[in-house]
């Protein structure tokens, strides 16, 4: 089910931006005014808010559900890490996962999110399930925040050729006196408070009908508790896990690991290859250096600046250029990403060729050949 | 030893860059061979050994008496966006099952409805009514040509599914990447697929394809180059690094080639939305991808987008601090110690090689998911790589001067066997200059004492030259140039320091253009050692002599008064614009004398206009030297990009028969054209002794792999050290010569022989390489047509 298309059909009133992207930058404000780090989609289709989410520092968990399968399966790689991810990998970490299931059903991988919408999902819901929907949600994953939205049908004499519902599939649409007593006794009745509001703005003067879509923020009263009622009936994994997907992460030591070598050895490739034309430079054809020595200087300006210490000048002994760690580490990048000096030392032991004290790294400076 | 690089600035470049976004990369659809009576029965040769050979081709086979069958989907009223399409359609999954390919118009099932016309209702949101009319177009044989469209899009299907990541027009595990560190290079293993019909049976073709990324932002490659180059000549720099490179974007899977910079632009700049609102760069990657642009000050990169890709219509304009690098840039290409560092993990020797192939058939047989969807489409693989029989002819019989020797097969080069031998044509250096700096005074007395060593034995008669110091200033070889070659030169020798390009092209313009005489630059550094001197004069020495007119070696060439063409361009990439076909035809019977000409165009067209010129002129010199007319012609076009056979067959080849015309109506000599491909993703293994090896020079395979709509084969004629030996594709498109396939096959391989400055057999017809070098030097260098005084000599090798 495509949630997503039934504004295109409203042609007379006609959103903008359509309604769709004002319901999803609606939850994107919401994620970050309070930063939640886990966050769930349930009725994520297909996987259009996913995909906006994941652009949010905060977020490190992402989960979908859905009742359909299909929906999720043909648009679930646009949440795959893109080569870019790999390539620089971020700071944080971030697991997104697709379930299939329903939100009738209780699965303890839906346990300890902060927050977790709803989006255009309640009413597609049968009866029965809408009945078990508050239980599953407020009562078993009991996130700090939950967000719904649903039509509301207060504002369908608005919309043209709109007879019953918006959508074959709906089972129901509220009008916000509906939807707002259903959302106060689940607030009341799992502990949680709400609040109503809205996208698609009524036409001027006719502002009572309200939004045309309505939506709840529940704020959960209680503190989290960390075991509560889930404790009482332990559950099985009922939902089928479609998809998962590790972002690459600094936080994995792996790519950390990675990172400060390929920095360490670029960075000492870069001084290395300074000091070794500089040598040329002043060996051979003095007539020419006034000219050339300028732009190797602009060009070594943020070493100069660096090199402070005796000991930390790069130098050339024999057959190896020696380049300090201390002087590497002084580089932003490779400082930033390994925090302190024993952790640079580490991460680099055994992968990079150290002089035999271990406070440099060693090149060889058998030249460059240009010829086999 | 071998692989010495002798002249600077001659770094074999493949051409970047060809084909461009283009719908039908393998020319699907074009029958040749039907047009040629003589290999309609059988396009086959005999000659040579047999050889076990496997391959990277997979049989995909269906279910007996498999039918794909094609729907027209119509909507009513009619409906604009194709994922609505989708959406009203699939609403009926019950009517057309769960198995289905879907595009917006063109509905694939593996089952065929109960009615010719199926009429479905889908009710939109707004209430509206749509009637939406599937109709039964077609009944698709498994062979159809709709079908190989439809196989792999459900491929690509496959590979998603296998969680492999598209970049380009290849599929790549992101998983296990290789770090580079030394030069910031991730390469990324992946594979490059396609299904078409061969011969017998409709194969995949898969290989091992390495994506190299860079992990660096265009914007840190500009920082560098700023440093590099300072102030003045950055934004030259720029453009010369950078346009014509593909990125990655930071924030979505697509690639985008820089096709320009615009420095007068910003993230600060505003576009239009789709909804026609302004926002900058800066405030939409943040609204849009939570991106902070932390350089305001950047320029932008500009990328001309072929397709019109959902609503965007015009350039793409994109910001260097969020575009990745990929793959290499000529000057990473050039940097030895990089190609060496990449080769060791690029270069996968063969058994390596289809090991990797099979490990993508594995995944493909070990996925549920994915062997649920071929079931549902009643397809399948066969998992084990296709073998068949091919045969190696047998080695050329080399002849120099007086003496004939053969070569040993297993190597493929002939340097040892030639040394001390003299040349067919040693041309006389009386008069010769040799121009150096200062400080390489000592290399160029030790090259004029080799060369007097080695010159000798050649036959060649050297005389000592003008030795001319300069200061290394291009003013001062360019002075020294103009006071002191005359008509009489027989050569101009430059030492140069550096492989600084300005210098090298200036030198060779003049020479070409304004003053047509033969050159020869060598790198200092390439004579400072002594222990490889000796080696490095001589070829120095044989290069010298072919570009003034000398001849070295020759194979026995049997078809009488016949000429061999050979064609390839060169696309400037960078200053844009400009393209150089390289002509060149053979002009003695021995094929040991070559004349050329080029063509300099505009705008980067492959196909090219000016080729009724150049093979007129060229018999006119076939012709004066033979006092007749060629009575055959071949010719080798290479530089063909992938999708563009269509083009050349109906453009290119009536140009060559119309400058036949020009001779007279009884002129009719034959006329072969053969499209000359190095780039193919076929592979050949030889089983030899329950292990994988590459195949032997002079392996050529014309069967089972080949295509049955055209007159093709394969040929492996070079060897390699390391990695796995790629098979030159020919695709004969024309040919009136009569002539078996065995002897098409025989020619062109001996022709592989045939290349100066090559002791040894290289992978295209000397023809190829010797336009290669043309359209090279001219594209590179030189930006007009040489002199026609030089026509007759191999000045550009």
């Amino acid at each position: 089910m495509d949630k997503n298309f039934q504004e295109e059909f409203m042609q007379i009133i006609k959103f903008e931006p359509p309604l769709y992207k004002q319901r999803h930058q609606f939850v994107r404000d919401l994620v970050e005014k309070y930063k939640p780090k886990k966050v769930a989609d349930l009725g994520c289709a297909d996987c259009r808010l996913l995909w906006m989410l994941k652009f949010c520092s905060c977020i490190g968990v992402l989960a979908g559900l859905d009742i359909c399968a299909n929906a999720m399966k043909e648009k679930m790689y646009t949440l795959s890490p893109l080569p870019v991810d790999y390539l620089q990998p971020s700071e944080r970490s971030l697991t997104i996962t697709l379930h299939h299931g329903s939100v009738a059903h209780k699965d303890p991988c839906m346990l300890g999110f902060d927050l977790v919408t709803c989006i255009e999902l309640i009413e597609h819901l049968e009866e029965s399930e809408l009945n078990k929907f508050p239980d599953v949600v407020f009562g078993f994953m009991a996130p700090s925040i939950v967000v719904i939205s649903t039509p509301n049908s207060d504002f369908n004499p608005l919309l043209p050729g709109v007879m019953l519902h918006r959508h074959p599939d709906h089972k129901f649409e509220w009008s916000q006196a509906q939807f707002q007593s259903w959302a106060l006794e689940t607030a009341r009745c799992y502990d949680y408070s709400v609040e109503f509001t809205g996208v698609g703005d009524p036409p001027t003067g006719m502002e009572k009908v309200g939004f045309c879509t309505q939506i709840g923020v529940f704020i959960r009263k209680y503190p989290p508790s960390g075991l509560s009622v889930q404790s009482e009936t332990p559950t099985e994994a009922v939902y089928k896990t479609i998809f998962k997907v590790v972002y690459p992460s600094l936080k994995d030591e792996k790519y950390l690991q990675n990172a400060v070598i390929s920095e360490v050895i670029f960075t000492a490739q870069i001084i290395k290859r300074r000091l070794m034309s500089k040598r040329e430079e002043y060996g051979d054809d003095p007539g020419r250096k006034s000219k050339f020595q300028l732009s190797m200087d602009c060009f070594s300006d943020q070493l100069g600046k660096l090199v402070v210490e005796k000991n930390m000048e790069p130098f050339v002994s024999g057959n190896e250029v020696y380049i300090p760690l201390a002087t590497i580490f002084s580089f932003p990048k490779v400082n930033q990403l390994c925090g302190t000096f024993e952790k640079l030392c580490k991460l680099i032991a055994g992968k990079v060729t150290l002089s035999n004290d271990g406070s440099a790294v060693m090149f060889s400076i058998e030249h460059e050949n240009e010829e086999n | 030893t071998a692989g010495l690089q002798v002249s600077s600035g001659l770094q074999d470049l493949s051409l970047r860059h060809r084909g461009g976004h283009r719908r039908d990369f393998h020319d699907i659809g074009i029958n040749t061979r039907q047009a040629m009576a003589h290999v309609r029965e059988s396009k086959t040769g005999f000659s040579g050994r047999m050889v076990r050979l496997t391959t990277n081709h997979f049989r995909l086979t269906s279910r007996p008496q498999w039918v794909l069958y094609q729907y027209h989907v119509g909507y009513n009223p009619e409906m604009e966006a194709r994922r609505l399409r989708s959406v009203l359609l699939l609403q009926h999954e019950d009517t057309i099952g769960k198995t289905h390919a879907f595009d917006g118009t063109i509905l694939f099932l593996p089952k065929k409805l109960d009615n010719k016309v199926t009429e479905l209702f889908s009710r939109t949101r707004s209430g509206e009514d749509v009637k939406i009319t599937v109709t039964l177009t077609n009944e698709l044989p498994p062979s159809s040509p709709t079908c190989l469209q439809f196989y792999n899009i459900i491929f690509r299907r496959i590979l998603k599914m296998l969680n492999l990541q598209q970049i380009g027009r290849n599929y790549y595990n992101p998983g296990d990447p290789v770090c580079i560190p030394n030069h910031r290079l991730m390469v990324w293993l992946g594979f490059s697929t396609s299904i078409l019909q061969y011969e017998e049976s409709i194969m995949l073709c898969a290989d091992v394809s390495h994506k190299v990324l860079r992990g660096e932002t265009v914007l840190d490659t500009m920082h560098s180059l700023h440093c590099e180059v300072g102030e003045e000549r950055f934004r030259d720099a720029c453009a010369k690094e950078l346009i014509g490179l593909i990125v990655l974007t930071k924030y979505n899977n697509r690639t985008y080639r820089i096709d320009d910079i615009d420095w007068d632009n910003s993230p600060k700049g505003t576009f239009k939305k789709s909804d026609g609102s302004e926002v900058t760069f800066v405030e939409y990657y943040r609204k849009q991808y939570n991106i902070e642009i932390s350089d305001w000050m950047q320029p932008v990169l500009i990328s001309q987008v072929k397709r019109k890709m959902g609503n965007i219509q015009g350039p793409v304009i994109l910001i260097p601090e969020l575009c990745f690098l990929t793959g290499l840039t000529d000057k990473m290409r050039s940097d030895f110690n990089m190609m060496k560092d990449l080769a060791i993990h690029t270069r996968l020797p063969p058994e390596q090689r289809h090991r990797e192939v099979g490990r993508l058939l594995n995944y493909i047989q070990k996925d549920d998911n994915v062997q649920k969807e071929l079931r549902n489409w009643g397809l399948s693989f066969d998992y084990k790589s296709v073998s068949f029989t091919g045969r190696v002819v047998q080695g050329e019989r080399i002849f120099q001067s007086q003496s004939t020797f053969d070569y040993n097969p297993q190597f493929a080069d002939w340097t040892k066997e030639t040394r001390g031998v003299r040349l067919i044509r040693a041309v006389p250096m009386d008069r010769w200059l040799l121009i150096y700096s200062r400080r390489n005074c000592d290399v160029a007395n030790t090259l004029v004492q080799c060369l007097f060593k080695v010159t000798p034995s050649m036959g060649i008669c050297m005389k000592k030259p003008d030795m001319i110091e300069v200061d290394d200033r291009t003013e001062t070889y360019l002075r020294v140039l103009k006071e002191r070659v005359t008509h009489a030169t027989n050569i101009v020798v430059c030492i140069l320091s550096s492989s600084r390009k300005d210098k090298y092209d200036a030198i060779k313009k003049y020479l070409c253009t304004d003053c047509p005489t033969p050159s020869q630059c060598v790198l200092a550094r390439t004579l400072s050692k002594p222990q490889t001197i000796m080696t490095v004069a001589t070829k120095i020495a044989l290069q010298m002599n072919c570009k003034m007119g000398g001849e070295l070696w020759s194979v026995e060439i049997p078809l009488k008064h016949v000429m061999i063409v050979g064609i390839d361009c060169y696309h400037d990439t960078v200053s844009g614009k400009q393209s150089v076909a390289g002509f060149v035809a053979s002009l003695n019977q021995a094929v040991t004398r070559w004349f050329s000409c080029c063509i300099v165009q505009s705008r980067g067209q492959e196909l090219v206009d000016g080729i009724k010129a150049c093979l007129e002129s060229a018999i006119r010199n076939w012709s004066k030297w033979n006092n007749c007319l060629p009575s055959r012609i071949f010719v080798y076009r290479d530089g063909v990009g992938d999708g563009q056979l269509n083009t050349l067959i109906n453009y290119e080849v009536p140009q060559f028969l119309n400058s036949l015309k020009s001779f007279g109506t009884d002129y009719r000599p034959s006329l072969t054209v053969i499209v000359v491909k190095k780039r193919v993703g076929a592979r050949f293994f030889a089983e030899v002794g329950g292990g994988l090896k590459n195949p032997p020079p002079g392996t050529v395979v014309d069967t089972v792999v080949t295509r049955p709509e055209w007159y093709d084969f394969f040929i492996v004629s070079q060897t390699v050290k390391n990695g796995c030996v790629a098979p030159t594709h020919y695709n004969v498109v024309y040919d009136t010569s009569q002539l078996k396939p065995d002897h098409v096959q025989r020619l062109t391989y001996k022709l592989c022989h045939m290349y100066y400055n090559w002791s040894g057999i290289i992978r295209v017809p000397a023809p190829c390489q010797y336009a290669h070098k043309l359209a090279f030097l001219v594209g590179q260098s030189i930006h007009k047509e040489p002199d026609v005084a030089l026509s007759d000599k191999l000045y550009y090798l």
